[in-house]
């Protein structure tokens, strides 16, 4: 038989009042939900900010200017686009000073992948005598360099390695996957190399009922490193006094845009927290202030049958303790589970990459949420538990009656 | 055994000061059996719980065994209510949400003697005639069985000196009288101390002395 004690005591009284004890269960699992959610989702955008624009590798993007705000919305949202200026640009642009390496891009048309599934794919042409921001990543992962056929498929393409798929009536052979970055313009786009992209265009004309037309004297984009004796922002300025009728955004100016509206999200959702943290304070806290003043005669005597007032202090905080952990608990899988339900959604919505944090971050975030949601329980009730281990004993009893 | 020297309690009402005890001498030995009896208001309640170490008399000594309550710090006075005495109330003084034979062991949980806390008051249960009763909860008891598993709760730390405070209130008269045998088997049994207040003339007659309260003062009243 289970020794009564004070645990088995708090427990009983939070089931005396299971309307009042479930409400606050709620308090607690939405707050300690909203908490989690809000900081996933933080660190998850910045966490596919950090690993998009590093993957990215190139200090400036340049576009044609009229195209600017598609370039940004196909970087940060992966939304599939295609453009083009002259590829007499490479040239001029490589003559600025500050440019140490350019590459160019070629954004296909967008076209939907039929193969099983739906879903909208960017393809997207590189040249791999040049290219310093595809294939550092294919060295690594892909034993040789991307030949004839073969592409490699973003991580949220539903294709395995090895797999065939047919863009324009021409078939592809996938030859490796990416990791994912949270960035859709990775993440959802098939990368060939500029002669593939050509000869699928060729052979549209007689084998895809959606001929597609690729002139190569066009590309979509110049990738630029720069040599690092200015900054990326003044190379930028350099090229875009050079060229006509093209934008360069460098890469920190991406970032720093997408900073400043997490900046703006942030300062939201902490807000929203913490004033849904303080009613919870409030409401628990208040709610305990009830409890001890109904249980006044109760308290009473258990002080008078050798409770200390440790013993009563206790008894208050544990059940404080209770309701915030498993509330808390409760709100972690409800966050938990709302965010992987409506990630995508607010993503898209905001256009912003989001990528989970890694499972060691997760837990991490799991745990601080839990312990913060028991430390507003201790919190809240604190006063009231002070105030119930005060009570003299024949006066709680007959205050109480 | 139990000794109350010059005590005094006044209590303050909207600015206005009732004097509730006023100068109370009182010494009661060890098996010792004292009835109190008086009229609402009297004081009998308060005194009861001066005696018992639950509230600060302005005025005067308690003495346990030698020991001035009062002299003793919370924690110190907690363990001699705990292990000392033992407290039977007028009102249904069981927790709701327990279990009779958790109830009774409930003081078990801020400290005891007794090795075994649930052997004892399964004991207890028997002796009060509710061993079939011991998974019940207050609610499907009647009044009279939740007042003999209070009862029972009173004696789980084996206490040397029980206070009742109306134990018989509300009570029919078949459930007075089974008490009423319940409280002279233990006192021949263990040879515990009973300050009784009470309205009952039986209960008062149990007693080896009587003591009427009126407005504060305490006077033996002779058989």
């Amino acid at each position: 038989m289970k020794k009564i004690n004070l645990f088995k005591l708090a427990v009983n009284n939070l089931r005396r009042k299971l309307v009042r004890t479930i409400l606050l269960l709620l308090v607690a699992a939405v707050v300690s939900g909203t908490l989690l959610g809000a900081t996933i989702f933080i660190f998850g955008m910045q966490n596919a900010l950090k690993i998009g624009t590093y993957r990215l590798g190139a200090d400036i993007l340049v576009v044609p200017a009229k195209n600017e705000e598609q370039a940004r919305t196909a970087l940060l949202a992966g939304k599939p686009t295609s453009f083009y200026m002259d590829r007499g640009v490479l040239d001029k642009i490589r003559q600025v000073e500050g440019v140490k390496l350019v590459s160019p891009q070629l954004f296909i048309e967008p076209s939907s992948f039929t193969c099983c599934y739906s879903v909208d794919v960017f393809l997207v042409a590189i040249d791999p005598a040049t290219d310093f921001t595809v294939m550092p990543w294919l060295e690594k992962n892909v034993r040789n360099s991307l030949t004839g056929n073969q592409v490699v498929a973003g991580r949220s393409m539903p294709v395995m390695e090895g797999a065939t798929i047919p863009f324009f009536g021409t078939s592809f052979k996938v030859v490796g996957t990416m990791a994912p970055t949270g960035m859709k313009f990775f993440d959802q786009s098939i990368f060939m190399t500029m002669d593939a992209a050509y000869r699928m265009a060729e052979n549209s004309a007689t084998q895809s009922p959606q001929p597609l037309h690729l002139d190569k004297s066009k590309i979509s984009a110049v990738l630029v490193k720069t040599d690092g004796t200015l900054s990326p922002e003044r190379v930028a300025l350099r090229i875009m006094h050079a060229l006509d009728d093209v934008k360069a955004i460098a890469s920190d100016e991406v970032v720093n845009t997408v900073r400043r509206q997490l900046s703006g999200l942030l300062t939201g959702i902490v807000a929203v927290s913490a004033v849904l943290w303080a009613m919870c304070l409030f409401m628990i806290g208040f709610a305990f202030y009830m409890i001890v003043n109904e249980r006044q005669r109760e308290l009473g005597m258990l002080r008078a049958m050798g409770a200390k007032r440790r013993h009563v202090f206790r008894l208050i905080m544990l059940e404080a303790v209770l309701i915030t952990l498993v509330g808390g608990l409760l709100g972690l899988a409800l966050g938990f589970g709302l965010l992987f339900a409506l990630s995508d959604t607010i993503c898209n919505t905001l256009q912003l990459p989001y990528l989970m944090p890694s499972p060691l971050v997760v837990q991490e975030l799991l745990a601080a949420s839990l312990v913060f949601s028991v430390l507003t329980g201790l919190v809240s009730a604190l006063l009231p538990a002070f105030l119930a281990s005060r009570l003299e004993p024949y006066e709680a009893i007959r205050t109480g009656e | 055994m139990i000794e109350a020297r010059d005590l005094c309690k006044t209590y303050r009402v909207e600015g206005q000061a009732f004097t509730v005890v006023e100068g109370i001498n009182l010494v009661v030995r060890k098996g010792e059996t004292v009835s109190i009896v008086g009229h609402s208001g009297s004081g009998k309640t308060t005194l009861l719980s001066l005696l018992g170490g639950v509230t600060k008399p302005d005025f005067g000594q308690v003495m346990l065994e030698g020991i001035d309550l009062w002299s003793l710090g919370d924690d110190r006075l907690s363990e001699l209510r705990n292990r000392k005495l033992g407290f039977i109330y007028q009102f249904s003084s069981l927790i709701p949400t327990l279990t009779a034979l958790d109830n009774i062991c409930l003081p078990t949980a801020f400290g005891t003697a007794v090795d075994n806390p649930a052997d004892r008051a399964i004991a207890l249960l028997e002796k009060i005639g509710l061993a079939d009763k011991a998974g019940f909860y207050p609610c499907q008891l009647s009044g009279g069985q939740q007042r003999r598993v209070a009862i029972a709760r009173a004696f789980i730390n084996s206490p040397e000196v029980i206070l009742a405070d109306e134990p018989t209130g509300d009570l029919d008269e078949e459930t007075e009288r089974e008490i009423i045998d319940l409280f002279r088997e233990i006192n021949a049994e263990s040879g515990t101390t009973f300050l009784i207040v009470t309205h009952n003339k039986e209960i008062a007659s149990l007693a080896d002395r009587r003591f009427a309260m009126k407005n504060g003062a305490l006077k033996e009243v002779p058989f």
